[in-house]
């Protein structure tokens, strides 16, 4: 009994629904009552199992791969690269010069006092980075964009992004997306752990809508004394020398600079004389993007176009270390290089260079240890020791010495006499400082100087090697500057100068042909013919002698003698590596060998080798690209390459196809044009590596990343009086046709974050290839025929074309614009992104116009119409075009009707003819388009000839100037709606003829009854009432005027009610509003209490 | 950019090239001293006409003369091309004249260049066009130039004092041309012929056809020489004949010679009347001009002398690549070339004689000129 209560209380089984053991009963289930399973009873593992999910992963597959792909470019970089620039950019107090003091402290264990300017350093045995702080003013922003290639993005954790970060990320968007990385930091001022990773989380999310899914955001947790902890500056450290850089089309077409030393060399004695003369400058720094040729003219960032005095290749100041087999680089190959910060030994002025000396640094090169000092490589060593011990010897202090030193105001050779003064300060006493007369360098027992001469075409340089302040100095001493002889540009006409002077008079045809110097008698007037024929001395073809002298230039002669020919002349003169090139230039026309059955069989062996060993460069080349750390250096392995693929060459031949090539399955059309392109390179290399360094330099120019000192003269005052080393100084190369200013078209879009739309003719500030300029665009779209129709204003959400006139870039250039470029503004500073489309002499923009004329005369269909055209001519214009009135007749402008009309004179009437005759209260409009006409207005941004804290302020747009000048918005009073009266129409009675009238049925004829002059009868009799009927009539008159009564009294009862319920209403009223306030006072405070409660909670 | 700085230049001497280079690179150039001190000075009807072609076949530029023409302002603009352009030459050169410049500078323009050219077709003194159609072209396509829409028609002849030829240019646009590394001249495989004879017995042709072909025999037996007899109004209007001699060797070089006679009276007086020497008969014209075409060959380089100038220009218009060539002699013209391609772009050559065969090997990198006016599409 028990049990069962007990087992009735229990609760009942529950079958099992899912779970491993259900299923498999579920199966065993199944297959007892005979149902089908749908699944495989052996499901293959590694085979197609579906045909339609095999397909659509497959073209899944190729999709991913043809997205990976893109257009090969030529790659035309042949020297050591240039060190990559890495720009930190943030917004003000994120803490930017600290991670580039943390980085640079990781690399080359230096401190920098102050980050200013580029820092280069040499970071690994075959990479430089230039680390280069971005400024807080937009104009730098936008230099920093043109020139980065790694930007390094710092947020404030503890705050969120700002407006800098994106506007900076839209800048570097428009100018060729460089690599980018985002560093949170700040992130130590979260108390919650919790709260630290939603944040992070959410910043992370934010920043990856920005650029892509798996941007690096990168965390710097907090500050230990007062630095990044170094175990996280190791990590960005290692992020940053794995990230590899892609070419920008922009920037491999052009030449550029970001200049590390700015000095003015203007001679003193000018500027004496006068402040504010135009400057000569001299800039240095590492050539980027592509070879930069001599005459080139050059854009300098916020100052203008000028072409280049003089350039000359200087030794690296940061060179990478020697290709010795080794891992890492050693203490005193981690190089660094920052004129203008002031690190190191250098301090760099306006017009000197000071050795800065610390006290600790003396002390450390008292002892007999070279091993933190940078930039020892090797030569004179313990002659440096020496000197830097002699400075020490002394009894003032550097700083003492500076002050008491007699500052060399204007000094052309700055850095040298600056030098030397220390120098001299530090043997003798300080006061005989004096003497700088004396222009030869002490060469001597305290200098060891290695002088080495660059010789470049425009004036020879000398280059001199001191050691100083435990640090290997290069000078660059200039001709000119040591024995003033005539200039870099002098030297390039001296040819005609010598003329002028040698003779100066000279018969007058005599000094022409100097001039043109040339093999024909150098006539400057000699007649323009490209035949060059000398019938006279033809030979007789006719013999047979004469003829076999060419006969194995034909197919009919000595096959294998021609052959020779080709590789004979080349080899001839080639010297070492002849038959590298003998082989080597068959290539171009080896194709067209072989289709020649008859040709010999060693020539066509020849050929394919070639062929193949080129390929093989190429590849290995390419190989080299992708893995550059497995190399030592390039020059070297392309240089053993190719003596190598020359020995193992004969091997080759019997196994044909390089095993790398038939692993690939089938090379595609990439795949062959990176082939091609490498190969061209190959051969570019080859052709240059042949020439000697003067001509190879005349040739192709500049290689990049050679150190460059740009000279450039008649620079204004400004530039270096304001010069800031915080503001990169940039120096683009200018293309051919990019000088001169046209109009160009582009496809706008106003940025989503602008708040307004732009304004036609409303001034803005285009950042485009370098440059930065204000002009003023029209805007316009393309009607569906084709016309550009102006806007008023840009679309909303939509892409429009802008003209605007400027310095011209080629097509496919983007830019972005704003409209004011201050600091303190608040929103998004950015007002549109776009590219250029073309270029053109003119624009075709049309706007619509709309001419009202009036009728003057009309007959029948035709009319003449006045007040639309002021002029006869003006009808000339318009002869044919189509008229239409208000009410929709329409017509066509025939002639001026001035002869027309009878005894009018008047000029601008129109004869137009229409469908139908028109009326003289019509009104008649002729709709056309007119041109419109895009300002030619541009004018380039100076912000490097101001102080860099004042906001550059160009034309102003009409919003501006109204407000400043408090003129009101013009108002058109035509435009403004007023309330339409209408007169009611008084129409006249209608009037039938007599005649119609007598043919009308009676029905339809009026019937008009003609005035009576009297009442009528009824009218006028008079009634006269019962006794009865007046009582009656009485009665109701009562009854009428009682009721009107009543309902008067009525109604003013009523109204008194509601007077009374009013007055009551408005008090209940009063007093609710005030309860109301009073009882939500009450709670906002204590919701405000309870935030703050909750915020200090979160802290 | 308010002020154009312009490159100053004297003189007449290649005029062509200057005007070429200077639109090229857009570089604003003043010429000064044009024949200042000759008995007709300053530009004449050919060099004004070639300054007419210039402004059709490009927008916005601003060319100006002063009253005695010794002085010339030239302001680049940006190259137009277009379909239906016409143009009338001056009759003092023939197309050839023209053509050179205009080749080039089709191919950096905005649009496909299509232009009827109107005036005399073959003279002595430039290319016949014959010449341009069958070896010229085929320079261009060396660098990069696209076949299709690179073609000239032919479709009247003019000699020279009257004229009244007629030819069509079509040349395609590039956005740049490819380096070429040209060195192999190869053989000579065959040697192609063009005659023509306008308003005269196709006689002239068959003679001179019969003499070139009498020099070829020792040397090759494919030989093969048109002729192009024209009459009525597809033969100009004045009387002549020419031959324009090509040969293409294994390498698929184009080597050519040409010349053309004009049996017309020459009313006008001037430098012809003065130079015009006693005609020769047809035979010795083809035998010339077959001696020619050999001592071209003799000499040796990827194209001929008269090529040389084009050739170069080219190479030094192409990306920043390695260009090199194999010329033979450098011909006075060449020389001028390579003086022009230095002033305005910059482009420097390095020579490598080459003793052994008589040649000049080319090295230079391009300028890496960049068709700028083609559209965004």
């Amino acid at each position: 009994m028990a049990a069962d209560d007990l087992m009735s209380s229990q609760k009942s089984h529950r079958t099992r629904k899912s779970g491993p053991t259900m299923r498999k009963k579920s199966e065993i289930d199944k297959k007892k009552r005979g149902v089908a399973d749908n699944k495989q009873p052996n499901p293959r593992a590694f085979s197609v199992r579906s045909v339609v999910k095999a397909k659509r992963l497959k073209i899944r597959a190729v999709e991913k791969e043809q997205r990976r792909i893109h257009l090969p470019t030529a790659d035309r970089t042949y020297g050591e690269p240039p060190p990559f620039v890495v720009v930190v950019q943030g917004p003000p107090g994120v803490g930017k010069s600290l991670v580039i003091k943390s980085l640079v402290k990781h690399f080359t264990h230096q401190n920098v006092p102050e980050v200013r300017g580029p820092i280069t350093i040499v970071q690994g045995k075959k990479k430089r980075i230039q680390f280069v702080e971005c400024p807080n003013d937009i104009n730098g922003m936008i230099d920093c964009a043109k020139v980065a290639d790694l930007a390094i993005l710092l947020i404030d954790g503890s705050y969120g992004f700002e407006m800098e970060t994106f506007e900076f990320l839209n800048i570097m968007q428009v100018h060729g997306f460089p690599k980018v990385m985002g560093v949170l930091t700040h992130l130590d001022k979260f108390k919650d752990v919790k709260k630290l990773r939603k944040t992070k989380q959410r910043l992370k999310h934010r920043f990856w809508t920005e650029i892509y899914n798996g941007a690096k955001l990168f965390y710097l947790s907090g500050l230990i004394h007062g630095k990044y902890s170094q175990r996280e500056v190791l990590n960005l450290s290692r992020f940053i020398s794995v990230i590899k850089f892609h070419p920008l089309s922009w920037r491999t077409s052009h030449p550029y600079v970001l200049a590390d030393r700015l000095e003015d060399v203007t001679p003193p004695e000018k500027i004496q004389m006068d402040k504010k003369c135009d400057r000569n400058i001299t800039l240095y720094g590492y050539l980027r993007g592509c070879n930069l040729k001599k005459g080139m003219k050059v854009h300098i960032a916020g100052v203008g176009d000028y072409s280049l005095a003089g350039v000359t290749a200087l030794p690296d100041p940061c060179p990478l270390p020697s290709a010795a087999k080794k891992k890492g680089l050693r203490d005193r190959e981690k190089l660094f290089y920052a004129p203008m910060s002031g690190i190191g030994d250098l301090l760099y002025d306006k017009d000197a260079v000071y050795i800065n000396i610390n006290d600790h640094l003396v002390q450390y090169s008292k002892t007999d240890e070279v091993n933190g000092e940078p930039a020892n490589k090797g030569r004179g060593k313990d002659v440096g020791e020496d000197l830097v011990k002699s400075l020490q010897n002394t009894k003032y202090s550097v700083d003492e010495k500076l002050e008491k030193t007699f500052i060399n105001l204007f000094g052309k050779k700055t850095s040298a006499s600056s030098e030397r003064k220390l120098e001299e300060d530090a043997q003798s006493s300080p006061e005989g400082s004096d003497t700088e007369s004396s222009e030869e360098f002490q060469s001597g027992d305290e200098v060891d100087d290695h002088e080495m001469d660059v010789d470049s075409n425009d004036g020879k340089i000398k280059e001199k090697t001191e050691l100083r302040g435990g640090r290997l100095r290069r000078k660059a001493i200039f001709k000119d500057e040591v024995d003033l002889t005539s200039s870099a540009t002098a030297l390039i006409n001296e040819n005609n100068e010598i003329s002028d002077d040698e003779d100066f008079f000279k018969p007058k045809g005599e000094h022409s042909k100097n001039l043109g110097g040339g093999l024909d008698a150098g006539h400057v007037n000699s007649e323009d013919c490209s035949k060059f024929v000398n019938y006279g001395n033809l030979k007789n073809w006719k013999e047979k002698e004469v003829c076999e002298d060419i006969r194995d230039r034909f197919t009919t002669g000595d096959w294998s003698k021609a052959a020779l020919r080709n590789k004979n002349s080349v080899a001839g003169d080639e010297g070492e590596d002849d038959e590298l090139y003998g082989d080597f230039e068959d290539l171009e026309t080896g194709e067209k060998h072989n289709d020649h059955e008859n040709m010999e069989s060693g020539t066509n062996e020849d050929v394919e080798a070639a062929e193949r060993r080129l390929k093989k460069l190429a590849l290995r080349a390419k190989f080299d690209a992708q893995y550059p750390f497995s190399l030592q250096c390039h020059h070297l392995s392309i240089l053993s390459t190719i003596s190598f693929a020359l020995e193992d060459d004969d091997n080759d031949n019997g196994d044909g196809i390089n095993p790398r090539n038939s692993e690939a399955k089938e090379p595609g059309f990439v795949d062959k044009l990176k082939e091609e392109l490498e190969i061209r390179k190959q051969m570019n290399l080859l052709e240059l590596n042949d020439l000697d360094e003067d001509t190879r330099i005349e040739i192709e120019g500049y290689r990049t990343g050679t150190y460059l000192r740009l000279e450039i003269h008649n620079v204004p005052y400004e530039m270096v009086d304001f010069f800031d080393p915080c503001h990169p100084v940039l120096i683009g190369g200018i293309g051919f046709g990019e000088d001169s200013a046209g109009y160009m078209q582009a496809r706008l879009k106003k940025h989503r974050w602008h708040k307004k739309v732009l304004k036609t003719r409303d001034p803005i500030i285009v950042s485009i290839g370098w440059r930065r300029y204000q002009t003023i665009p029209v805007y316009a779209i393309e009607d569906r025929n084709g016309r550009h129709r102006m806007l008023k204003y840009t679309p909303e959400h939509m892409h429009c074309l802008a003209m605007f006139w400027g310095p011209l870039v080629p097509p496919n250039t983007g830019f972005v614009a704003f409209q004011n470029l201050s600091t303190n503004q608040t929103g998004f500073r950015i007002t549109a992104t776009s590219v250029v489309l073309e270029y053109n002499h003119q624009t075709h923009i049309a706007k619509k116009i709309k001419l009202v004329g009036h009728p003057c005369k009309i007959k029948k269909n035709t009319a003449f119409i006045k007040d639309m055209f002021t002029s006869d001519l003006e009808i000339a214009r318009f002869e044919g075009s189509s008229v239409r009135t208000v009410s929709g007749i329409r017509g066509q402008v025939k002639k001026a009707g001035k002869n027309m009309l009878d005894n009018n004179a008047q000029e601008g009437i129109a004869r137009c003819t229409f469908e139908d005759q028109i009326k003289m209260s019509d009104i008649v409009f002729l709709r056309a388009w007119t041109p419109v006409e895009v300002p030619q207005f541009y004018n380039p941004l100076t912000t490097a000839l101001q102080p860099r804290d004042k906001t550059w302020t160009g034309m102003k747009t009409f919003r501006e100037l109204r407000s400043e000048h408090n003129i009101p918005i013009p108002v058109n009073k035509d435009s403004l709606y007023k309330p339409i009266e209408r007169k009611t129409k008084k129409f006249n009675p209608l009037v039938i003829p007599k005649k119609l009238q007598a043919e009308l049925p009676f029905a339809s004829k009026p019937k008009n009854k003609p005035a009576r002059k009297r009442p009528d009868l009824d009218a006028r009799r008079a009634v006269v009432m019962e006794p009865e009927e007046r009582k009656a009539h009485a009665i109701v008159q009562h009854y009428k005027l009682m009721s009107k009564v009543k309902i008067n009294k009525k109604k003013a009862k009523e109204q008194e009610k509601r007077k009374a319920y009013e007055a009551e209403k408005a008090k209940k009223e009063v007093i609710s509003k005030k309860r109301n306030r009073e009882e939500r006072r009450e709670r906002y405070r204590t919701e405000d209490k309870q935030k703050k409660k909750m915020r200090r909670g979160q802290d | 950019m308010g002020k154009t700085t312009y490159k100053r230049l004297k003189g007449s001497q290649s005029f062509r090239q200057r005007l070429l280079l200077a639109t090229l690179s857009s570089t604003p150039i003043i010429i000064d001293e044009i024949r200042a001190d000759d008995m007709i000075p300053g530009l004449l009807r050919h060099e004004m006409s070639l300054l007419r072609l210039f402004e059709t076949v490009s927008d916005d530029c601003v060319v100006e003369v002063n009253e005695t023409g010794t002085r010339l302002k030239y302001k680049p603009g940006i190259i137009m091309g277009g379909k239906n352009l016409v143009h009338s030459c001056a009759l003092t050169r023939s197309m050839g004249y023209y053509l050179e410049p205009l080749l080039v500078l089709g191919l950096f323009g905005k649009k496909p260049l299509s232009i009827r050219l109107k005036g005399v077709t073959d003279d002595p003194k430039d290319l016949s066009v014959d010449t341009i159609r069958n070896a010229t072209l085929h320079i261009l396509k060396r660098f990069g130039v696209p076949s299709e829409g690179l073609d000239l028609k032919i479709e009247a002849r003019g000699v020279a004092p009257e004229g009244g030829g007629e030819v069509l240019l079509t040349v395609p646009n590039v956005q740049s041309l490819t380096a070429v590394q040209w060195v192999e001249e190869g053989m000579v495989k065959k040697i192609r012929g063009w005659t023509f004879s306008a308003r005269v017995s196709s006689n002239f042709e068959h003679s001179m056809r019969f003499a070139a072909r009498g020099i070829f025999n020792n040397l090759l037996p494919d030989v093969h020489i048109f002729n192009d007899h024209k009459s009525g109004p597809a033969a100009g209007k004045s009387p002549g004949y020419g031959i324009s001699l090509v040969a293409e060797t294994t390498a698929g070089c184009y080597i050519s010679a040409d010349t053309a006679v004009s049996c017309g009276r020459t009313e006008e007086t001037g430098e012809i009347d003065v130079e015009r020497r006693e005609r020769k008969p047809a035979e010795d014209t083809g035998v010339e001009i077959a001696s020619c075409l050999l001592q071209e060959i003799e000499k040796g380089g990827v194209v001929d002398s008269t090529h040389q100038g084009l050739l170069f220009i080219l190479c030094a218009l192409c990306q920043q690549d390695v260009s090199k060539v194999r010329v033979g002699t450098l011909s006075p013209h060449g020389v001028e070339t390579l003086r022009n391609l230095k002033e305005f772009l910059g482009v420097t050559f390095s020579f490598r004689p080459d003793p052994s065969t008589g040649t000049v090997i080319l090295t230079c990198v391009g300028s890496g000129l960049i068709n700028l006016s083609r559209k965004l599409s």
